[in-house]
């Protein structure tokens, strides 16, 4: 548990359009209608869509380009490249990440650790996956006839930005119109697109999402994970490889903060799927937990039955984006007060499978709180110095 | 915590499995679809050439179907198919065609040596490599069978 915690400054989302269908459809803030994203290969797109996604979030708090004091970003490509190409825009030092699909909460942990040490101000945390790049990094080909198996998950297409801060912090509407006006006009990037942009359907969709927050969002705490290895050997079934390590996490937590399930308002978890949920609560009944009641996982949640895409979203994408776009405002809102966010992550490569390793899971949890809203000292500063003038 | 193997006994217990008869039914008539349009080309070739011999029919049929298979990889048809059938369209030699056009046009990006001659045979390798094999062997059994 922290003393003082991070304030969430801002976030952004970008996704493709798939995502946009299913069930957090309309909450995104960037929505791409061709997921190329005007690149010449998905790699490329997915850092581009990195790149965007950080500028947004860094616009949206009214920073400039190297307005934090350090990125921490992550994504499931070799050497996570998206992040690193991404990084190139960015005058900012840069600490790289790899945790699987739990990267995003590894990321917000850490730069809320140095936040509430005092080490730094600000940072960013960022993640991106793509279904195309991933299904090619771990997978087969796209064009390729193959089936499906109904305990493979859908790699989420998408980007997202967090901007932690040890102060609250205003957001800044005037910067952030400037950045989506920069975004809308994007390059389509084929000959198919060019012509769908003719008739008006631009390459890339805008969410004004409102932001009339009554409560600050705090991250307050969290869980570092461990490795936890229960001999999975199924690649297609990553949810049961991650099951025990998010049960070994959520023990944890509980010991070490002596709260119960009851204390919070969501216990969500990252990526495990419907199947992986399952297999949660049945680790989980047998330590005497339960967290039913509260429990959601956002990867199951994703996407709807009709999209077919067995047992929900996955990647690094995915609990980031579910969390900007649907977790985030409920906290901002006050619906919820405390929710825990423990993401997972397989930690395979494309050869160990092949080399008889068995997947281990990992698994980071963080805390977040809404906070009644308290005015940062720039805030006041600006109050007063209205008021100064008005009396001349 | 729970046990490994008590773990491993619950998932595999537990996690949803293929849909059996679903997936057979679909693979059953997708597979005969392809193999009654193999029969059709096949005869087709034979009314408008009477004087081919049945072994030149036969590669013909083949190169047809192998045709057919890159170019509806290439539009991006095969790939929807597969998800519907299966081992009905994997297994003809359509799916052979299919899973060596699919890594080449995903590798186009990476350039024509090291992207799309370098990686066209990532899934259909090792069928070409157990095909190059097994005919060597028979050659030679043939070969020491007919000194003997």
């Amino acid at each position: 548990m922290f003393e003082r915690g991070a304030y969430i400054a801002s976030s952004c989302t970008m996704v493709g359009p798939k995502e946009d269908a299913g069930a957090f459809g309309g909450l995104f803030d960037i929505v791409l209608s061709d997921d190329r994203c005007g690149e010449k290969s998905y790699e490329k797109a997915e850092s581009r869509m990195h790149r965007t996604a950080i500028e947004g979030a860094l616009a949206r708090a009214g920073l400039a380009d190297d307005g934090v004091d350090l990125m921490l970003a992550g994504d499931l490509l070799n050497e996570i490249s998206a992040s690193n190409l991404a990084m190139r825009h960015f005058k900012t030092p840069f600490l790289g990440l790899y945790n699987a699909c739990s990267t995003f909460t590894e990321a917000v942990l850490l730069a809320a650790m140095l936040i509430d040490r005092g080490q730094i101000q600000r940072a960013c945390c960022s993640t991106s996956s793509h279904f195309a790049s991933a299904e090619r990094q771990y997978r087969y080909p796209l064009e390729l006839g193959n089936q499906r198996t109904p305990t493979s998950q859908w790699t989420v297409t998408g980007a997202g930005a967090l901007v932690l801060s040890d102060e609250s912090v205003q957001e800044d509407e005037r910067a952030y119109e400037g950045f989506l006006e920069r975004v809308s006009s994007l390059p389509p990037s084929d000959f198919a697109a060019k012509i769908a942009a003719k008739k008006g359907k631009m390459p890339v969709k805008v969410y004004r999402q409102g932001h009339e927050a009554p409560f600050d969002a705090v991250v307050t705490g969290g869980t570092l994970g461990r490795v936890v290895d229960y001999g999975m050997l199924d690649e297609s079934n990553m949810g049961a490889a991650m099951a025990p390590a998010a049960a070994d996490t959520l023990i944890g937590h509980f010991e070490d903060t002596g709260r119960t399930p009851g204390d919070y308002d969501a216990i969500c978890t990252g990526d495990l799927g419907r199947f992986g949920s399952e297999a949660l609560f049945a680790v989980l009944s047998s330590e005497g937990v339960d967290i039913e009641a509260k429990h959601l996982d956002l990867g199951a949640e994703y996407y709807l039955p009709e999209q077919k895409t067995f047992q929900g979203g996955s990647g690094a994408g995915c609990v980031n984006t579910a969390f900007c776009a649907f977790v985030l405002p409920k906290l901002r809102s006050g619906e919820w007060r405390r929710v825990l966010v423990l993401a997972t992550g397989a930690l395979l490569s494309k050869d160990t499978p092949l080399q008889k390793e068995s997947i281990p899971g990992i698994s980071h949890a963080f805390v977040a709180e809404s906070a009644e809203k308290r005015e940062s000292t720039l805030e006041k500063a600006q109050k007063y110095y209205t008021i100064g003038q008005n009396r001349e | 915590m729970i046990s490994k193997d008590a773990y491993k006994r619950y998932v595999e217990k537990n996690a949803p499995r293929s849909p059996m008869w679903r997936s057979m039914t679909a693979a059953f008539l997708v597979g005969g679809l392809i193999c009654c349009l193999g029969q059709g080309v096949h005869d087709g070739i034979a009314a408008i050439f009477p004087a081919m011999s049945e072994e030149d029919i036969a590669s013909w049929t083949t190169v047809t179907l192998i045709f057919l298979g890159a170019f509806l990889t290439a539009v991006g048809v095969y790939d929807k198919l597969g998800h519907f059938a299966g081992g009905g369209s994997i297994v003809p030699i359509t799916g052979f065609a299919n899973s060596v056009v699919s890594p080449a046009v995903e590798y186009n990006r990476e350039g024509v040596f090291f992207g799309v001659c370098a990686k066209m045979f990532v899934i259909a390798g090792p069928i070409i490599v157990f095909g190059v094999v097994a005919s060597v062997i028979a050659g030679l059994i043939g070969l020491i069978t007919e000194a003997v």
